[in-house]
């Protein structure tokens, strides 16, 4: 009994020793002006780890490239730094990394993060009040309404998105094959990403693009079954489906359903929102003819110009294809550092002064528009891509001129 | 003097946390400081249900996220402060405890938990259905203080600590009064509390109510320090697991539990998070979990209760060097060798009219009549499935009758609750006892003093009055898991006659005991007799029984075969072939 309690005590000396090195580790950093420290927050553990693997991947070739090619040439050449923190898998998480971040590496000039909206949310109440520029790929409209001076979003706003991409998809159509859509089935799932987009189609969207709705099915994940639902669809036959899963699972068996039925590889062409359907893990499940010809509108992807970089992230991190989340990331380093040569000194109230008011000709990394962002932080013109499945591959068909491949559409 | 003395420990630690997070002005440091007390509480809240009443709510987040929403919403849509939302967000997390508790108190032990589980879950899909996946709070750069939005992070934790100290106090208030000993009765033994005249839906509906409102209040407090809302992070499981791990870490039950498991898991999560976190993704939750697992295996009730009993037993030698068992014996032999005089028929106190009740077709009481009269005590007896254990739960309410009525001062009580029953003045003690092991005899037998008492000092007056004539008061405050059979027996006795009946139940008190031991609880019974009670007893030491009662009532398969005095019950061949066996039949023939 003696010897636990001793157990018990000496543990918690332990742990008061550990945090007291820990303090006093932290205290002790001196600036180096050789070098710029860029913050990188995004999940790498818990549920959204394998997306925030692939941020920091793109991260870390933005950054090899840029000190490669010299620098921050307007600091003398300095080389920038990666530091990489943890949001983790929950709002509370996400804050207290975004905490640690401000008040642990004060000579950070500008972060990227942090992948789902809600976490974004939560760090940029955190670093606005800390005056750090935080760039975004999260397109939540909510995160750059709330007035804050230090958040940059690159995406096209979730609202934004829903409005470019009916008119694109009927492009799409017409282009690919010459005939115009007007009957569409809406099949979505019942979680919070999917209800807002169907949402917006139903009311109003589908109407201002003259599409009439025949079918409209929500379910909640998993699916046990999909035949019911596909059956609606056979007999309903929409020129257009969308499809809104958010479960790899229920992707699978409603698309190997609208096979059976003979409804699949685009011969009912179906479209997705975001990034789910895209994803590489799609693949460990549902066979690449599967999912031919399925559609998906995401707020960025791989796409014409960035053939050198598609191929090195294969090579270097054997990555099949690069997502929204590895070209955003690499294009956000490149962003700030622009803003750095523009602000002309490592310091982050001077960098977002720059973001605000930098010019910097249109986009390389990002789908259209321009690197300029308007008051609200949002990027002006942030455009759209669309991506389709074209033999076990998800490729960027739309906007053409960031296309990599041609739309594949049935002729029937 | 003991309130005082209760109060200072939590003063004194919060004072020297405040002192320490002033001392602090590393944001990060600020914000884990902040959510200690954040989920100190959250286990505090989660311990007044769970903790005291022993049923487990594994959907506290429900509670939790209301406050959370309530703050945020109203901030949002009515522009409200949050100084009034968050007591807005308690009423109504108080108010979905009622709604909740109300019909998932039908449901015990993992079927409440489990229920408890779907409401969080529930409202979750709800908050995501109405649109609100993701809130934030508005900026208020032109009145902070009034909306609750400090530059400096250390006003956050001191209102943490506020609420964490008030939640403590309020904590500590109830667990020493009626309302703390009805909840503890309840998780020790819900039948023998509702027998001890407790009122056990109605302390339940309170508990989870005052629960309810905590949570709910911290809950908005949450969502102030976190700036935004999402269902995830407010009607999570992980925020109902969060609850449950402070509070089982630290000890469950008690006051300091929740904050002990706070203090140490909370800085431990964020320090392995920004530490091996950031070498091996992931790791830091296998450490933590093995963490917990290691403590849960060594101290299964928490940490406080491991540490207090090993502090218990180095500072207190034994506490029983001056008070010895014999001593108490003595006290109680020296009452044995007075001889009552029979009772005298009186008034009914207790009349019985052809009470019946079957379970499927086995017929357990058939039409059995008796009255009970003032001041006498009745034997009853019969073979083992005779029904008489039955009868007494008739008798107290834990059954309701198929037929016949009971009749208790002339007015019919059949099919009414236990607790009812006891505030007419019908005590009972158990066949099989259902001592508070953890609490002192004196806590044991005020539990039961509470139906009568109006005051705390006077059930303490009542239970010390009732402890005396047991001849139990110099072991009083000795703790009940220490006690020996008989003084289990004597203690049991006590709780009954703490609530000052005037009709008593013993359901085999003397069971289990050796025959110098019986013969001491029977002359505290005989006591009891003399002081005008009336008592209905079950046994099956003949012996003792055959000194004791006025009259037996003989029950085989359910009906009442004969009455009467004990020389001639004894005798009767009907009794002596259904229920003494031959052996008797011999001397019956005598």
């Amino acid at each position: 009994m003696t010897a636990k309690s001793k157990i018990t005590i000496s543990r918690r000396t332990l742990l008061a020793g550990a945090s007291g090195t820990l303090i006093a580790s932290r205290a002790a950093w001196a600036q180096q002006p050789s070098e710029v420290k860029v913050g990188l927050l995004v999940p790498i553990s818990g549920l959204y780890a394998r997306p925030g693997t692939v941020m920091r991947e793109g991260a870390e070739m933005a950054i090899d490239h840029i000190n490669a090619q010299g620098g921050v040439k307007a600091l003398g050449g300095a080389k920038l730094k990666l530091v990489v923190l943890d949001s983790g898998d929950t709002t509370e998480k996400a804050k207290n990394a975004a905490q640690r971040m401000v008040a642990q590496e004060t000579d950070l000039v500008a972060a990227s993060g942090a992948y789902l909206s809600s976490f974004t949310l939560a760090v940029t109440e955190v670093t606005e009040r800390a005056n750090l520029p935080m760039l975004t790929l999260s397109y939540s409209d909510l995160i750059t309404e709330r007035g804050f001076k230090y958040v940059f979003q690159t995406a096209a706003t979730a609202g934004s998105q829903a409005k470019q991409a009916l008119p694109q998809l009927i492009k799409l159509a017409e282009t690919a094959s010459g005939k115009r859509p007007k009957t569409v089935a809406i099949l979505t799932d019942n979680t919070g990403a999917s209800i807002a987009s169907a949402k917006a189609m139903r009311e109003g969207l589908l109407a201002e693009n003259q599409l009439q709705l025949i079918v409209d099915e929500t379910f909640t994940p998993p699916l046990a079954d999909a035949t019911s639902l596909v059956q609606k669809i056979r007999s309903a036959k929409p020129d257009l489906l969308f499809f809104l899963p958010t479960v790899i699972s229920d992707a699978k068996l409603l698309l190997e359903k609208m096979n059976e039925f003979g409804l699949g590889q685009g011969k009912i062409p179906t479209i997705s929102f975001g990034i789910a359907i895209a994803e590489p893990d799609m693949l460990q499940t549902v066979s690449p003819e599967l999912l031919q010809g399925v559609l998906t509108c995401v707020a960025s992807w791989g796409a014409k110009g960035h053939e050198a970089l598609i191929a090195e992230l294969k090579t270097r991190y054997k990555e099949p294809w690069m997502t929204q989340n590895a070209i955003s990331t690499y294009g956000d380093m490149w962003v700030i550092k622009d803003a750095l040569e523009k602000a002309g000194k490592a310091d982050r109230v001077a960098v977002g002064e720059a973001l605000r008011t930098m010019d910097g000709g249109p986009s390389k990394y990002y789908p259209l528009g321009e690197i300029k962002f308007d008051e609200k932080g949002r990027r002006v013109g942030a455009g759209m891509t669309i991506v389709q499945w074209q033999a076990g591959v998800p490729v960027t068909v739309f906007p053409p001129e960031l296309a990599l491949a041609k739309p594949f559409w049935p002729k029937s | 003097m003991l309130r005082m003395r209760s109060l200072l420990p939590p003063l004194l630690f919060t004072l020297a946390y405040a002192l320490v997070s002033l001392g602090v002005t590393n944001s990060y440091y600020q914000l884990i400081l902040t959510l200690v007390p954040v989920w100190a509480v959250f286990g505090l809240s989660w311990n007044l249900l769970s903790g005291y009443t022993g049923l487990i709510s594994f959907g506290h987040a429900a509670f939790f996220g209301i406050g959370a929403y309530a703050t945020a919403l109203g901030q949002i849509y009515f522009d409200i402060s949050p100084w009034l939302l968050i007591p807005v967000a308690a009423m109504l997390g108080g108010v979905a405890g009622l709604l909740i508790g109300f019909p998932t108190f039908r449901l015990q032990g993992h079927y409440f938990a489990l229920a408890m589980l779907a409401y969080p879950l529930a409202i979750l899909y709800v908050f995501e259905w109405l649109g609100f996946q993701e809130v934030t709070l508005p900026i208020k750069r032109d009145a902070p203080v009034a909306y609750m939005q400090f530059a400096d992070p250390r006003f956050y934790t001191l209102l943490g600590l506020a609420i964490m100290l008030a939640t403590i106090v309020l904590t500590q208030v109830i667990e020493r009064s009626r309302f703390g000993m009805a909840l503890l009765a309840i998780k020790q033994n819900e039948a023998a509390a509702e027998a001890a005249g407790i009122n056990t839906l109605a302390w339940k509906l309170r508990a989870i109510t005052l629960s309810g409102a905590i949570a709910a209040a911290i809950g908005g407090f949450y969502a102030q320090v976190l700036l935004v809302v999402t269902p995830q992070s407010v009607f999570g499981m992980l925020v109902s697991a969060q609850a449950l791990t402070v509070a089982m870490f630290g000890g469950v039950g008690t006051v300091w539990g929740p904050v002990i498991g706070s203090v140490i898991l909370i800085p431990l999560a964020e320090i392995l998070h920004a530490e091996a976190g950031a070498r091996i993704p992931g790791i830091q939750g296998v450490i933590f979990g093995i963490a917990i697992v290691c403590v849960i295996l060594m101290a299964p009730e928490g940490l406080f209760w491991k540490l207090r009993d090993l502090l218990r037993k180095r500072s207190a030698p034994k506490p029983t060097v001056d008070v010895t068992p014999e001593a108490a014996a003595a006290n109680i032999t020296a009452l044995k060798p007075v001889a009552r005089q029979r009772a005298a028929k009186g008034d009914v106190m207790l009349e019985v009219k052809n009470l019946s009740r079957s379970f499927g077709g086995l017929k357990a009481v058939q039409d059995v009549s008796f009255k009970l009269h003032k001041n006498e005590i009745l034997g009853i007896i019969g073979p083992n499935g005779a029904g008489k254990t039955t009868l007494f739960n008739l008798l107290n309410g834990f059954l309701k009758p198929s037929q016949g009525e009971v009749l208790i001062d002339g007015r019919d009580m059949s099919g009414q609750r236990p607790h009812v029953i006891c505030e007419a003045g019908v005590g009972r003690t158990f066949q099989v006892m259902r001592p508070f092991l953890r609490m002192s005899i004196l806590d044991n037998v005020v539990v039961g003093a509470y139906v009568r008492a109006r005051t705390d000092d006077q059930a303490r007056k009542f239970a010390a009055d009732a402890v005396a004539r047991v001849g139990l008061s110099a072991v009083a405050d000795r703790v009940a898991g220490e006690l020996s059979t008989k003084e289990l027996r004597l203690m049991e006795l006590a709780r009954a006659i703490a609530g000052q009946p005037r009709i008593l139940l013993l359901d085999e008190t003397l069971a289990g005991l050796g025959h110098g031991e019986a013969d001491e609880v029977v002359a505290v019974i005989q006591q009891l007799a003399r002081d005008g009670m009336t008592i209905a007893i079950i046994e099956h030491t003949m012996q003792a029984m055959v000194r004791l009662v006025d009259r037996f009532l003989v029950l085989d398969h359910g009906a009442v075969i004969t009455e009467g005095l004990p020389e001639v019950v004894t005798r009767d061949s009907r009794v002596v072939e259904a229920y003494l066996g031959k052996k008797w039949a011999g001397h019956a023939a005598n």
